[in-house]
């Protein structure tokens, strides 16, 4: 039973920060920007948090900063991408060797450590219990006590699914990935609507990567993302951008995150339990490769 | 050609003014630290030797991005493919000994293989699943990472060893030292001079770079494209397997943790500095190498972090690139615009 919950209670913090980042990245997918920068903006956002919760023992501070440090990334992003009409591959990738590096040399300066940075003072986010629910056997262990992160990315679900298909603005942002010349010609200026889009992502991914670095565990680590930017953006692509999709995508990848913490009591060497959920997406893109054949040989 | 020097000299010179101001802000003094980072890897027969010894890595991986991007496939394996080079290199080092000649070309091939081995998985899987070798190379890269992780902590361990590592590999692989320079750089050198031949000069790289360009046309104009992915996917991956090997057999002479790093990466970003050309490739990877090999030196003497180094390319990618293509864009709308008046006239 304790085993159980303790499965599904890793799934959760296992899915809570691919969740958010690729529901930043929904919006950059919509608005037709092939954004892989979340991995950066997650990173620039779990070093800011520490940064901020650190200084201000206050972990509301670490959010705060924690945004901007993702938003920075998204206005570096914006002002390459759509002012300067750079590559976005090449934008993105290097915004993401630019977090990494930037991330690194302020573990240096700021904290002057190599590696990790933890200590008593970061105070992480704090966990939430709800009042009559947490009463409830099995049920009640698992809905309440999570972080508040695992709560704002649940409803974010819903927010991103409601802004992006009932709302104009989600309108906009998909006819801009859709067809920019219309939505040009019909008044609005695509770069503005793909600006926004990109400063959603990064709230999203701001979120994501605080929950790593204040939620998850309660430090710092050079490039302690490993990944998950990416693993996100395939599970974007794995449902074509849909929120709910998304949320699917993601608690498997929670699943197999947390079934390889819990393999790791039972003897199997971390290193093979670490490759888990990377094996996961490969199989899962395998599965999104033979849907898409069949509907193709539908079509023919 | 012109333009691409010029584009690239404005961008090397904005963005090292960029990287002034970060260190200004920092409160250190931008020149003298510019001055040590040139003097500890380029002023000299000595740094400058260390400098190409360590653009090595740089240089073939970029290569490997390169030849990749220009021939379409998105191959950002580099990373895994270079550790597993590395891995196949040492595992033959540590079992095989035959006399230096033998033995350095015998642990090359086994590098080469490596690579070319992990690379092929992402081609198989494109070839039977149509799954897209971008995100396939990239979870492959993690997965290599653990599994060689895995390999140097447990079956290959050096029990006398502190942090995971192999134990060393024979003598007679290591890669022999001519004077100053490491014989590391020759076959760098050979390999950019056999790329380059192989993709200017052959039928096989004109294919290459046409379906890159245009694989419609390719395809009409009688190419195989899908023996063409697999070949640019298998001699990539090579590329990047030999910069493991080389790393291992010219540096610490064994697998040690977190080997790999950020060489591969540093090499898709130089190849994207270089426009994926093959000279760029070398140029620009012989540039980052110095700034690398640089910062280590600049640390002794001027107290700025050598991490900085990292920062510091990020930012040239970013403003070569985007020198280059706004200088495109510009260049567009100028002559546009001269389109447009000579049709009103």
């Amino acid at each position: 039973m304790n085993v159980l919950i303790g499965l599904i209670t890793g799934m959760i913090s296992g899915a809570t920060p691919i969740l958010l980042a690729a529901l930043g990245g929904t919006f950059t997918f919509y608005a037709g920007i092939f954004n892989i920068a979340m991995e950066g903006m997650m990173l620039m956002a779990a070093f800011f948090a520490v940064l901020g919760s650190f200084f201000f023992h206050s972990w509301l501070i670490g959010l705060a900063l924690a945004i901007l440090g993702s938003l920075t990334l998204a206005l570096i992003f914006i002002l390459f991408s759509v002012r300067l009409e750079t590559d976005e591959f090449v934008t993105g990738i290097a915004l993401n060797l630019f977090a990494l590096g930037i991330t690194t040399y302020f573990l240096r300066q700021i904290f002057k450590v190599k590696g990790v940075f933890t200590s008593k003072s970061i105070v992480p986010v704090p966990q939430l219990n709800i009042p009559i629910i947490e009463k409830i056997p099995f049920v009640g262990p698992i809905l309440s006590g999570r972080n508040l992160i695992v709560y704002i990315a649940v409803i974010a679900t819903f927010f991103c699914y409601y802004l992006i298909f009932k709302t104009r603005f989600g309108l906009r942002v998909r006819g801009a990935g859709y067809n920019a010349d219309s939505l040009d010609s019909s008044g609005v200026r695509t770069s503005r609507i793909r600006m926004q889009a990109l400063l959603l992502c990064a709230l999203f991914c701001g979120l994501g990567g605080a929950f790593l670095s204040l939620g998850y565990v309660t430090l710092f680590a050079e490039n302690m993302t490993a990944g998950r930017g990416w693993i996100s953006l395939a599970a974007i692509i794995l449902v074509d951008g849909h929120p709910y999709g998304i949320a699917a995508i993601s608690l498997l990848f929670g699943f197999f995150d947390g079934l390889g913490l819990f393999l790791q009591n039972y003897g199997v060497a971390s290193q093979f339990t670490a490759m888990i959920p990377y094996i996961a997406t490969l199989f899962a893109l395998y599965v999104y490769a033979r849907r898409v054949r069949e509907k193709k040989g539908k079509r023919t | 050609m012109k333009r691409r020097l010029w584009s690239g000299l404005i961008g090397v010179v904005v963005a090292l003014a960029v990287g002034a101001l970060i260190m200004l802000a920092q409160g250190y003094r931008p020149f003298s630290t510019y001055a040590a980072l040139f003097q500890f890897s380029l002023g000299g027969i000595g740094p400058f030797t260390t400098t190409l010894k360590n653009s090595v890595p740089l240089v073939l991986t970029g290569l490997s991005a390169a030849v990749a991007f220009a021939s379409g496939p998105v191959n950002l394996g580099q990373p895994g493919q270079f550790v597993f080079g590395a891995l196949a290199a040492t595992i033959g080092g540590l079992y095989i000994n035959l006399p230096a000649v033998l033995e350095i070309p015998l642990l090359l091939l086994l590098a080469i293989a490596g690579g070319a081995l992990w690379s092929s998985i992402a081609a198989f899987l494109r070839r039977a699943f149509e799954m897209s070798e971008f995100i396939v190379t990239l979870m492959l890269n993690m997965i290599a990472d653990f599994f060689t992780a895995w390999v140097i902590a447990f079956p290959l361990m050096d029990r006398k060893a502190y942090s995971p590592m192999t134990p060393q590999i024979v003598m007679n692989g290591w890669m022999p030292d001519l004077g100053l320079l490491s014989s590391s750089t020759l076959v760098m050198l050979g390999a950019v001079v056999l790329v380059w031949f192989v993709f200017h000069r052959w039928r096989a790289g004109y294919e290459w770079r046409m379906t890159g360009q245009n694989s419609v046309f390719a395809r009409l104009g009688g190419c195989d494209i899908q023996r063409n992915f697999l070949a640019v996917m298998l001699v990539t991956g090579a590329l990047a397997g030999l910069a493991g090997g080389l790393v291992v057999m010219a540096g610490p002479h064994r697998f040690i943790k977190g080997l790999g790093a950020n060489y591969a990466w540093d090499g898709i970003m130089i190849a994207i500095m270089a426009n994926n050309s093959i000279v760029g490739t070398l140029v620009y990877g012989v540039f980052i190498a110095a700034i690398q090999t640089g910062a280590l030196g600049m640390e002794l003497i001027t107290n700025v972090p050598s991490e900085i180094a990292q920062v510091l390319q990020a930012v040239l990618v970013l403003i070569i690139v985007a020198t280059r293509e706004y200088t495109n864009v510009l260049l567009d709308r100028l002559s546009a615009r001269r389109q447009a008046k000579e049709r009103a006239a």
